[in-house]
């Protein structure tokens, strides 16, 4: 048994952005989002992939073949409805915003990513984590949705990414 | 001091003077030394001192092939250990000291173990210091050996910056080859990007002839970073390719000065191609590591590029045509060069700290510098980290590169290309993906390699002091694969990881047996290519954020209630509650659960989703036990299993319709069991029909234990019905808590009455506040994991992975049935059949009662008997139970179900105490607490 709480800091404020090297980042909090899977549903809810810009809501993101996630939908019956499986995770994925000329470059230090090379999916792995990342009204503004048990983590991973563009810059 | 600093010539800046220190004395040097150079211009000879011999050593390489020179530099309060001086840059104020000796690199006092060297061969250590206790020699050997010393000192804001980045092409070597290549590529309109590893452009262009294609060198070097940069092509000098990953990934350290972390870029490129030159290879001889026996190349490099004359009186030894331009260019800068047939006999390099000559069988030849050059060695290294082949050069005498990995190339002298039209040919047909026209090759060598047998001290590896003699005995005490001879001798370990050594090792090998070079091998070329911080690879994942934890979104209120955190599971969750000891706390907690109730965080329990058509199916077949008759709206207890039928999860199951389930499985095993579901989803089932969605993290779960615990939750005044008749235990029904969605399970982990209720997770510190504030109404409180572990360890309730290993199977736990009844097939049946599953002498779950009056007994304490002890099961859970006021404990042991009552022996670390065999469930094995 042991007391580790020092160790580990206390939840940030995330309401107040993230700013600097011309960036900010702020937590955003999406009405709702669902998962929704069936066979077909890319081909009735074709979801953005990378890089696709996603403007206004609602929309939807393609995570896999069978996969979308509806953001700022309308509210749908949760479970099986004989066409899709629904499900509200409205609060399981926590949402980034990152605005700024220097937002990708950004991104770019926690995953692999070039506007230049696409994805069907918006899925992958950023600084370690699973998410999911697409530019979002422009190519300077990205979202960011994590699994909400690792926002702080991903908070403070862009914190310190953030201070180490300035020294370097 | 034979060195000098030329007038002219070389890429440093002659007119800024820097001043510096070596070994505690005073030089200068200029911007675009690096410090071995500097110290060369001012005649310093002797720059390190050998690992095993501390034989003192000159440079012998110009760049990152040294060996020998390595130094402790510090600068501005910061201090790096283990510098190579060929490659760190010169900067004002540096003082710098050699490492492995004391107290400098021309006097060091440990010089005399030169004279035990018969008795210190490879492996000397093997076979000394065994008796009466190698342990006894250790500290001591451990104080002696190694490099550098670390001073403990944190160097601020020494972080590595980190970024992803991708091309079309990435060319790895700025010279002649590199640049034509990446010239051609920008200029076919390609993404590409140019990596060099000094600070200029030019490679060993610079030591080789006067003219590139009728352009100056320099000239001609600045047109083509210039048209490539024209082009849109980046260029990266000081970054170092030191290594290549999976598909096509290459990792670039870029130097930001003395320091400074490097800048790790982790380059995606479609193709690579390796223009990473060639490097001298050393010549075996006698004595050959006396200070003032180098490089050919190097000593090229010395002068052309920081305008140093590394000799005056200088004998080169060369069985290769490719150091001519050097010679020239040697004599042009004042020195008297003679050229000597390597072939002429037995050589022997002589003098001590101070080269005097070379006696090459009879003939004694006076000189102050000896240069030598046994061949070109392709550097190959980045094309067999990416799984490229090396092919046998007989006309060139070394290993090139032969079957290409995918979407790589090698040009110029990295490719045995080491005619400069040629190169360039290549490269630029590299640059469109084509292979470049055969012509001819004006290279000749004359095949020169150790010859086993002769005499004299032979070095093979500077570093490491390892000799041919060394080679030899390994070969006669039969190590004789080259992996086998590196680990033996350490051969090739040191910190230039072979790139001096290795082709004089191994064919000092093939030597030995008779065989061809290309029979013998060569050892397996690993990252990084040169040596790198480890910082590199850390960036700013360091602290909290080198393995986050995941984190409860109550985790405020858990503070502010003073709770104790601590990672269990992958989460970070209060381990107790308040300022008490912590034993107290828990103890406290466990009697507060049993006499009104605990309330608790359970949000990391899984909430995993299972829908579609064939969900009843897919959970059927997933668990164990039988899932297909259980009614929405209720909950069942199950494992789920491996293939070999081992116990992977416990948890419970609920149905929420007809077409969709709820999995709780463990809290730390929700990722593993989501992934399992998965697996088993696309593979044997239609995954059209069925559909896994992992929502645990939307939900809190506050679990309330305890006889008030019908209480607390009515106090929320939820539109349920909670009483016993209407609301039995494992069922669930769906409710809302302040307009949210709620969900309240009837499921516990105590024996006592528990409501697990579950809501979105932006809504549960509402619900936390109201269910603390209700249970104070009934001196109830919150209660943490340590808790909730004695507690459901008296009422004998395992956690996977604590009290079941990795062959545990349910009929262990007392779960036979569905093994012998269930119907369908599942997850793990024929497992549950083999001979071992039936093996009667199988490990089962057992409680265990200690004397009476005697301690808690040891988690970990092996169950043994016989006079020569036999581990027959583990204690898997221990506590001391409030409730019991005695210690209760868990185990596995073998045939435990049928030995009830049974005293067992337990040892722990050399402890012997007794206990008796129990049920597991230690507290209301009736069960009447449990609908109380």
């Amino acid at each position: 048994m042991r007391d580790d709480s020092r160790k580990w800091d206390a939840p940030p404020d995330d309401s107040q952005p993230l700013t600097g090297m011309g960036m900010t980042v702020a937590r955003v909090w999406p009405t709702r989002q669902l998962l929704i899977s069936a066979p077909d549903v890319l081909a009735r809810m074709p979801g953005a992939g990378w890089p696709d810009v996603v403007t206004g809501a609602p929309y939807t993101l393609c995570l896999r073949r069978d996969r979308v996630l509806e953001v700022d939908g309308p509210a749908r019956e949760e479970g099986w409805d004989g066409v899709q499986a629904v499900t509200d995770v409205s609060d399981a994925y926590a949402v980034f915003r990152i605005e700024g000329p220097q937002a990708l470059a950004l991104c770019r230090r926690g995953t692999e990513v070039s506007l230049a090379r696409p994805s069907r999916s918006v899925a992958r792995q950023m600084f370690g984590l699973s998410a999911f990342l697409y530019p979002w009204e422009n190519e300077e503004r990205f979202c960011l949705h994590v699994p909400r048990a690792h926002a702080q983590a991903l908070w403070q991973m862009l914190a310190a990414h953030m201070g180490q563009m300035q020294r370097s810059a | 001091m034979t060195g000098r600093r030329t007038e002219s010539g070389g890429l440093i800046d002659r007119g800024t003077t820097l001043r510096f220190r070596f070994d505690g004395r005073a030089y200068t040097g200029h911007p675009g030394d690096t410090l071995a150079s500097a110290l060369l211009a001012n005649g310093v000879r002797v720059l390190g001192r050998s690992f095993k011999y501390h034989r003192p050593r000159g440079v012998w390489g110009a760049w990152f092939d040294d060996p020998n020179a390595i130094f402790d530099v510090a600068l501005e309060g910061n201090e790096i250990p283990n510098c190579p001086a060929t490659t760190t840059p010169l900067v004002e104020g540096m003082e710098a000291r050699v490492v492995n000796a004391w107290p400098s690199a021309r006097r060091d006092v440990k010089g005399g173990l030169d004279l035990l060297h018969r008795w210190l061969g490879a492996g000397f250590y093997y076979k000394t210091f065994i008796w009466p206790d190698w342990h006894l020699f250790e500290p001591s050997i451990r104080r002696m050996a190694g490099l550098g010393a670390l001073d403990g000192k944190e160097i601020p804001d020494y972080v590595a910056d980190q970024i992803h980045d991708a091309c079309d092409l990435l060319v790895v070597g700025g010279g002649a080859a590199g640049l034509a290549a990446a010239r051609a590529a920008a200029e076919a309109g390609q993404d590409v990007v140019l990596v060099e590893d000094h600070p200029e452009l030019g490679g060993g262009l610079y030591r080789s002839g006067e003219s590139v294609e009728g352009k100056a060198r320099a000239e001609w070097v600045t047109e083509q970073g210039a048209t490539i940069a024209k082009n849109g092509g980046r260029i990266l000098t000081g970054t170092t390719a030191f290594g290549v990953y999976d598909h096509g990934l290459v990792g670039l350290a870029t130097e930001r000065g003395f320091a400074r972390a490097p800048r790790l870029t982790r380059m995606r490129a479609r193709r690579v191609v390796m223009a990473t030159g060639a490097l001298d290879r050393p010549m075996t001889f006698a004595d050959n590591d006396r200070p003032g026996v180098m490089s050919l190349q190097a000593a090229a490099e010395y002068l052309t590029r920081y305008g140093v004359l590394v000799g005056r009186r200088i004998a080169v030894l060369s069985n290769n045509s490719a150091g001519e331009a050097a010679i020239e260019a040697l004599r042009a800068a004042g020195a008297e060069v003679t050229e000597a047939d390597p072939g002429a006999g037995p050589i022997r390099a002589l003098g001590g700290k101070r080269l005097s000559g070379v006696r090459m069988g009879e003939k004694r030849l006076e000189c102050d510098t000896l240069l030598v050059s046994s061949g070109l060695t392709p550097v190959v290294h980045l094309w067999r980290h990416a799984g490229g082949k090396l092919d046998w050069s007989d006309e060139k005498s070394a290993f090139v590169p032969g079957a290409a990995p995918q979407g790589m190339m090698a040009i110029g002298a990295a490719n045995g290309t080491f005619d400069l039209e040629p190169a360039l040919a290549e490269a630029r047909a590299a640059a469109l993906g084509k292979p470049a026209a055969p012509t001819g090759n004006s290279y000749s060598i004359r095949p020169l390699w150790p010859e086993p047998g002769t005499k004299g001290r032979q070095w093979i590896d500077f570093q490491h002091d390892v000799t041919l003699k060394d080679v030899e005995l390994a070969a006669r005490e039969n190590y004789i694969s080259v992996e086998h001879l590196k680990r033996y001798t350490t051969l090739g370990m040191a910190g230039d990881q072979g790139k001096t050594s290795n082709m004089a090792g191994l064919a000092a090998m093939a030597a030995i047996q008779g065989k061809p070079i290309p029979e013998v091998g060569t050892t397996t070329f690993r990252p990084p290519f040169v040596p790198v911080p480890l910082e590199l690879y850390h960036g700013a994942r360091r602290g909290q954020l080198l393995n986050p934890l995941k984190r409860l979104v109550l985790e405020p209120q858990h503070r502010q209630a003073g709770a104790a955190l601590g990672e269990y599971g992958g989460w970070l969750r209060p381990g107790w509650y308040g300022p008490k000891p912590a034993d107290q706390a828990v103890r406290d907690e466990v009697l507060m659960a049993r006499k009104t109730a605990g309330i608790f965080d359970g949000s990391p329990l899984g909430k995993i989703e299972v829908m579609g058509p064939d969900a009843e199916a897919f959970v059927n077949f997933i668990y164990y036990n039988t899932i297909a008759t259980l009614q929405p709206g209720h909950i069942r207890y199950g494992f789920m299993l491996t293939e070999s039928g081992a116990i992977y999860d416990d948890g419970v199951i609920a149905r929420l319709g007809p077409e969709r389930f709820v999995i709780s499985c463990s809290s730390a095993h929700v990722d593993g069991v989501e992934a399992m579901l998965e697996s088993w989803r696309q593979d044997g089932n239609d995954p059209d029909r069925l559909f896994v969605h992992d929502a645990t993290q939307h939900w809190a779960t506050v679990t309330v234990t305890g006889p008030k615990a019908r209480e607390i939750v009515g106090a929320l005044g939820l539109p349920l019905d909670l009483t016993r008749a209407a609301f039995p235990h494992m069922t669930l029904r769906e409710s809302d808590f302040a307009g949210s969605p709620l969900r309240v399970a009837r499921v516990s982990f105590t024996g006592d009455v528990s409501f697990e209720l579950s809501l979105r997770a932006t809504k549960a510190a509402d619900l936390w506040t109201a269910l603390i504030d209700a249970g104070a109404q009934h001196d109830a409180g919150p209660i943490g994991i340590e808790a909730l572990s004695v507690l459901r360890a008296e009422k004998g309730f395992i956690v996977v992975g604590k009290d079941t290993d990795g062959e545990t199977m349910p009929q262990d736990l007392g779960f036979g049935i569905p093994r012998l009844k269930k119907k369908s097939a599942f997850v793990g049946d024929r497992g549950l059949h083999t001979e071992a599953a039936n093996d009667p002498n199988r490990r089962q779950l057992v409680g265990l009662t200690a004397p009476e009056g005697s301690p808690t007994l040891p988690t970990g304490a092996h169950l043994v008997t016989g006079d020569r002890p036999r581990s027959e099961g583990i204690i898997t859970s221990s506590y001391f139970s409030p409730t019991l006021d005695r210690p209760i404990a868990l185990a596995l042991l073998e045939r435990g179900a049928a030995r009830q009552g049974e005293t067992v022996t337990v040892w722990h670390m050399g402890q012997v105490r007794t206990a008796t065999v129990a049920p597991p469930c230690a507290l209301d094995p009736e069960g009447g607490r449990l609908d109380a």
